[in-house]
């Protein structure tokens, strides 16, 4: 078949136009942007299990509140904040996302969150614990809601402790281990394993970094002061935690591998059987009753002039620039309702935010049993210590902790050494 | 057909196109009907080019070239992302020059691009002889070495992982098995660099063989038949027929694994995440990591642009100075 230039000139005109009506249709409405009146969208990333929970909670809002509708919008967790902030710096962002509390003073300190405290009632806060409430706040304003949370606790193999003589374990908060009594049972853990297996997988890898502050806590200690600017690292409780922590990787009670920057999770070290016992949350759960070869207990985290643990989970957050605020703090306000999170924080083996559900006897699908030991940790989180993750300056104090700790575990850093860089870096990063 | 040095007005397939290059006319001039005409359809071709150029060009615009200049004009900027910036000049370059980590990290693309480039030729270009020449299940060898090129580097990375795991991984399982003890592949500087520059080897090595295979499939076997018959062994066909032969091929490659290797990121974010330390950090990581992670986006600008004018820098001087190049290979 004869085709003249003519012909393919015209065929080529003819593609080109449909790709530009194409384009000018993509420009037309934001991937992330609602197109009905009364329609929400909500980024998130999730489990099985969580996505689950939204999509009922979405069927039950709906139902709820006739005309309006909730796209949910589901991506990846390694890309989810990458995404929200070239959505947010483009204009198209969503109505809500699904935050974690560590991130939220980056945002809310930028302008970029919806003040909800002219859209809740006034005591809407007083249903959630006090540092989880505390948690959500900016400069004494509400920027989301406490959805649920999480905290680490200390997971551990029963066949390894009792081959190393470790009997039994604290089963009470008030009877923890104080950090003298867990520091003698990593040495005894350490002389009956072989040379290639240790006691402890730690997870403080890649942006979990700020985990190390749960020592700061126990030793008494704050890496803000309550300007949320000034350092406060420099004391003697920073100390205390870098050198016991240090000392870990010093006596071999972790693997060298176990770093601030390594591409392996203390999870996977201790499924693996590498270490006898590591950190970790309750999302853990699930992996722990299916992969594990091994049986699994667990105990509070140690305490040193006091308890203190990890502020894991998730606010759910709306955009500032949302064109529907109330049907927006509305949305947050059910996914925050008793009997949302109820069934939310039971299929997902997560924790409650509310007050009156923290006593509850959560019904986890996945090791039950263990469920009490993670709410009893969760209760070691102080309002002050939440408070200190609302400065927008995180992004950048966890930079320099992973720079420093990395430094100190593995680089050879002296506590000293480690102490000031740490205080000048956070001086630096809330400088700017 | 004319004959050489005899043209004829009348041959029309091998006269000039009077209208892509204009003939004189008698007395040197040309009518004003002509000269419009000529120019109409000199228009007409510039206009039917452009329509072909097109759809690239409106796409290189959109995704290199503004994005390019937008770049630039942020690294200029103390911004985090968020409203808008701070006009700061050159203070994010100024930055630059006064950080360590920036100069780990240039020292670690530059040791990087020098392991990887010559070793992934040298391995591609010895591959591809092998599979150039009569080898049994030749086409079962070429697929397993080509495989790597169509897993992303990510997953690439993460199978790295598994093998170089310092507890867990298989190299230290069999080195531990035969006795010669672990490696601290995941907490030491340079055996973290050696797992790097492994893995992207073991990734990259199936493109450069192709290339090489390309090329070497060009080369008339006679020049071997006359070397052989004047007595050249299999090392001398190498280094002054197979070699040279190659040299467009060697050229190609060469640019593009010095780009690549300046722009290498999923690999070592993926392996090592830039540690232990910052011993594998490279440019790219350090620029999502300012980027990204500590939000100084206006300086992470200012490490891309670094970046891009290296890789010019670098593809000017191979464009200069190779000679092999305009070769057909």
């Amino acid at each position: 078949m004869d085709i003249s230039r003519r012909q393919i000139l015209g065929l080529a005109g003819a593609l080109g136009g449909v790709a530009a009506l194409s384009a000018c249709a993509g420009f037309s409405r934001p991937a992330g942007q609602a197109s009905g009146s009364n329609e929400l969208t909500f980024t998130t990333w999730g489990t099985e299990a969580e996505l689950g929970g939204f999509e009922r909670a979405i069927a039950a809002f709906e139902e709820a509140t006739p005309g309006a509708t909730v796209r949910l919008n589901v991506v990846p967790y390694q890309q989810m904040f990458e995404n929200i902030d070239a959505q947010l710096q483009s204009g198209t962002e969503p109505d809500i996302f699904r935050a974690v509390y560590t991130n939220l003073g980056t945002y809310a300190g930028r302008d970029q969150l919806l003040d909800l405290s002219q859209y809740l009632d006034s005591d809407f806060g007083d249903q959630f614990t006090d540092p989880l409430w505390e948690a959500v706040q900016y400069d004494g304003i509400p920027y989301a809601v406490p959805h649920i949370t999480d905290t680490s606790t200390i997971l551990f193999n029963k066949e390894a402790f009792a081959a190393a003589g470790i009997t039994s374990v604290p089963d009470t908060l008030e009877s923890a281990w104080t950090w003298e009594e867990f520091d003698a049972v990593l040495v005894q853990l350490r002389s009956q394993l072989p040379e290639d297996r240790y006691p402890l997988a730690y997870n403080w890898q890649s942006a979990s970094v700020t985990r190390w502050f749960s020592w700061l806590f126990q030793a008494g200690g704050r890496f803000l002061e309550e300007d949320l600017v000034t350092p406060a690292v420099d004391s003697d409780a920073g100390r205390a935690a870098v050198d016991f922590t240090k000392s870990f990787f010093e006596r071999n009670l972790v693997p060298q591998n176990n770093s601030v920057k390594s591409a392996t999770f203390a999870s996977e070290t201790f499924f693996s059987e590498t270490a006898a016992m590591a950190f970790g949350g309750t999302f853990l759960l699930p992996d722990a009753a299916s992969l594990a070869p091994f049986e699994v207990g667990a105990t509070f985290q140690p305490r040193n002039a006091r308890g203190g643990s990890d502020l894991g989970g998730n606010p759910l957050v709306a955009t500032a620039n949302t064109s529907k605020p109330e049907l927006a703090a509305e949305f947050l306000a059910f996914l925050t309702g008793r009997e949302t999170q109820l069934d939310f924080c039971t299929a997902s083996s997560l924790l409650p935010t509310r007050k009156d559900l923290v006593g509850e006897d959560l019904e986890f699908e996945a090791l039950p049993e263990l469920g009490r030991f993670f709410v009893g940790q969760a209760s070691t989180v102080q309002p002050e210590d939440a408070a200190q993750f609302a400065s927008p300056s995180v992004d950048a104090i966890r930079t320099v902790l992973s720079d420093q700790l990395e430094q100190a575990f593995i680089g050879g850093q002296g506590t000293d050494d480690t102490i000031r860089n740490l205080s000048d870096g956070i001086a630096a990063a809330t400088a700017r | 057909m004319s004959t050489p040095g005899v043209e004829t007005a009348t041959d029309a397939t091998e006269a000039p196109d009077p209208l892509e290059h204009p003939q004189p006319q008698r007395g040197g001039q040309r009518s004003p009907g002509r000269r419009r005409a000529g120019l109409r359809r000199a228009a007409l071709d510039a206009a039917e080019g452009y329509s072909f150029l097109g759809p690239n060009l409106v796409l290189l615009g959109v995704f290199l070239f503004l994005p390019v200049v937008w770049a630039g004009w942020i690294s200029l900027q103390d911004t985090n992302g968020f409203g808008d910036g701070v006009f700061v000049a050159l203070d994010n370059y100024g930055r630059l020059l006064a950080d360590p980590i920036f100069w780990q990290s240039a020292a670690n693309t530059l040791l990087f691009t020098v392991l990887v480039v010559p070793l992934s030729m040298a391995l591609g270009l010895g591959l591809a002889v092998l599979m150039n020449s009569v080898m049994p299940a030749r086409g079962i060898f070429r697929t397993i070495i080509v495989l790597p090129m169509v897993i992303s580097g990510v997953a690439t990375a993460l199978i790295g992982v598994l093998i170089f795991d310092q507890n867990n991984g298989i190299v230290n399982k069999i080195m531990r098995a035969t006795g010669l003890g672990a490696i601290s592949w995941q907490s030491e500087g340079i055996p973290a660099m050696m797992s790097v520059v492994l893995v992207s080897l073991w990734w990259r090595v199936g493109f450069n063989m192709i290339i090489y295979l390309a090329g070497l499939q060009a080369v008339e076997p006679e020049l071997y038949e006359s070397a052989r018959i004047d007595g050249a062994g299999g090392w001398n066909q190498f280094r002054y027929i197979t070699v040279p032969m190659v040299g467009p091929s060697t050229f190609f490659l060469l640019v593009m694994n010095v780009i690549y290797s300046f722009q290498v990121f999923d690999i070592v974010f993926v392996l090592t995440g830039g540690g232990p330390g910052y011993s594998t950090s490279v440019l790219v990581t350090y620029a999502y990591e300012n980027g990204f992670v500590t939000r100084d986006q206006g300086y992470a600008a200012a490490i891309g642009i670094v970046l891009l004018v290296m890789t010019l820098i670098f593809t000017a001087l191979q464009w200069r100075f190779n000679r092999s190049r305009d070769q057909v290979g």
